[in-house]
């Protein structure tokens, strides 16, 4: 197996359980090309990565907890064998594997998710010499993320992971004390719940890299890690199941520099705003996704930063034929001292079609606090054009959160 | 849930215009332009009263007509939630 996994002697811990091994260690299983392995955990998904290094077989690695019937029928529709535990339901559509071919899921944050294809050239996007690094991967195993963290264990000496699952999330900072994690990702719902429930704990676990990416990166939640890890590099990176990571910036602020635009760099993405839209062509794309790829994701520009605000089919609020970017009033109601959690959408309304409410979660947990709620409304009201204030907020106790780590239920 | 009743509507109208730092008269022939009552407020305020209710508001029911004065709003509120 060493010949042919570059970081085959870089530890693999279960967070959970507290078991180590290594890629070299791992005893790879079998599988019936081309598979689709449901994986009972993150930890439980590794012997099956590491078949697929050594072989090239064709698989897909899907988290138990993300496999409904109708996507075990679809995935049986287009060839695959699903493996689950020891049992192996074959598809009634047999099918050649195709070698060398990895499918990922995509968040399905817009939808039922879609298979988009790759290989582990296509998700090893990190490249060159890295300092030896204990990651977290805290993602749902066959994801995009969970990929990403995973192909760098893989692929890169020095480079240990140690991996826990979104279900056991609660327990992660304790562990990753326990096992010297010096660098974890996570979406900024993730970051935002651990500063929320594990503050003070968290700065005990000596980070070195902090990244985030999956979800559109606010100011506040930077600024937060920031003022905990002084000396880590605060990474957040743009990427996606459909154009990889496209976008990583370390300068510790939201968005990305405007200058990034429209930039020809030979090897890097190059990025374009079309019609407010982020306009993708990247070496990192899935399969048949060569060339400009609309992101489905919402640009602002302001002070010279290119920032995300959300899904363009989601981020646009038409209060009376004002709009409001719902990206933007999320933004503002994070920057406040006493949120660390906002999500806001447009509610049916008379005489102006839509008005701007947001759900909020409170630093304190409190699901009433009338006298934080008009601190909330005069700081919007500063911040924001009348019709992008939210006339309704509805507080909630924690942070509402999916599977795959986000937010935006 | 019960309707709300016309004096809890002022209750409500009031509250709305408290946030924007501005406060509701007590007579009922008050002009809401005066009074800086807005579009954005008396969505707010529909809202409000849906919040109350568990229901959604039908506007429809209650036809074209002139709302220019405070008692204009308590009385389209009132109506709508009876049809």
């Amino acid at each position: 197996m060493s010949a042919r996994i570059a970081g085959a002697d870089n530890a693999l811990v279960d967070a959970r359980s507290g078991r180590t091994t290594t890629w070299a260690r791992l005893r790879a299983p079998q599988l019936p090309a081309p598979a689709a392995f449901v994986a009972p955990s993150s930890y439980e998904a590794l012997p099956a990565v590491a078949a697929h290094a050594l072989t090239g077989a064709e698989l897909l690695v899907v988290a138990r907890g993300r496999m409904e019937q109708v996507l075990r029928a679809e995935l049986l529709e287009a060839g695959f064998n699903v493996v689950e535990g020891d049992e192996v339901e074959r598809s009634q559509s047999p099918r050649d594997p195709a070698d060398g071919r990895l499918w990922l899921l995509t968040s399905g944050s817009t939808g039922r998710p879609k298979r988009i294809g790759h290989t582990l050239s296509s998700l090893t996007t990190v490249t060159g010499d890295l300092p030896p690094r204990r990651w977290l991967c805290p993602y749902s195993p066959g994801t995009y993320a969970w990929w990403q963290v995973v192909t760098l264990g893989l692929g890169a000496p020095g480079q240990d992971l140690v991996v826990v699952d979104p279900a056991d999330l609660e327990g992660w900072v304790p562990a990753a004390v326990e096992h010297g994690v010096t660098a974890a990702s996570g979406t900024p719902t993730f970051w935002r719940q651990t500063l929320m429930s594990h503050g003070d704990e968290l700065a005990r676990v000596p980070l070195e890299q902090v990244s985030l990416g999956g979800e559109p990166v606010d100011q506040a939640v930077l600024d937060q890690l920031r003022e905990l890890f002084p000396a880590a590099r605060v990474s957040w990176i743009y990427a996606s199941s459909e154009v990889g990571a496209s976008i990583v910036v370390h300068d510790g602020r939201a968005g990305f520099p405007v200058e990034w635009l429209d930039r020809e760099v030979e090897g890097r993405p190059r990025i374009r705003v079309v019609d407010g839209e982020l306009v993708i062509s990247s070496p990192h794309h899935g399969e048949g996704l060569e060339g400009a790829v609309r992101t489905g994701d919402a640009v602002v520009v302001e002070d010279g930063r290119v920032l995300i605000t959300g899904r363009t089919s989601a981020d646009e609020i038409n209060v009376g034929g004002a709009k409001v970017s719902a990206g933007v009033v999320r933004a503002v109601l994070q920057a406040h001292p006493d949120v660390v959690w906002a999500h806001v959408r447009g509610r049916k309304a008379p005489l102006v079609g839509k008005m701007v409410v947001a759900d909020v979660v409170l630093r304190s947990g409190e699901t009433s606090a009338p006298e934080t709620l008009t601190s909330i409304n005069r700081w919007c009201t500063e911040r924001l054009p009348d019709y992008g204030v939210p006339r309704r907020i509805k507080l909630l106790e924690s942070i509402p959160a999916k599977e795959t780590l986000k937010s935006d239920v | 849930m019960s309707a709300v009743t016309r004096e809890q509507l002022r209750a409500l109208m009031a509250e709305v215009l408290e946030a924007q730092g501005k406060s509701l008269p007590a007579e009922d022939g008050a002009d809401l332009q005066q009074i800086g009552f807005r579009s954005l407020d008396f969505s707010e305020l529909a809202l409000r009263v849906e919040d109350e209710i568990d229901e959604e508001l039908n506007f429809d029911a209650a036809g074209l007509r002139q709302i220019t004065t405070v008692g204009d709003v308590l009385d389209l509120l009132t109506e709508i939630q009876q049809s």
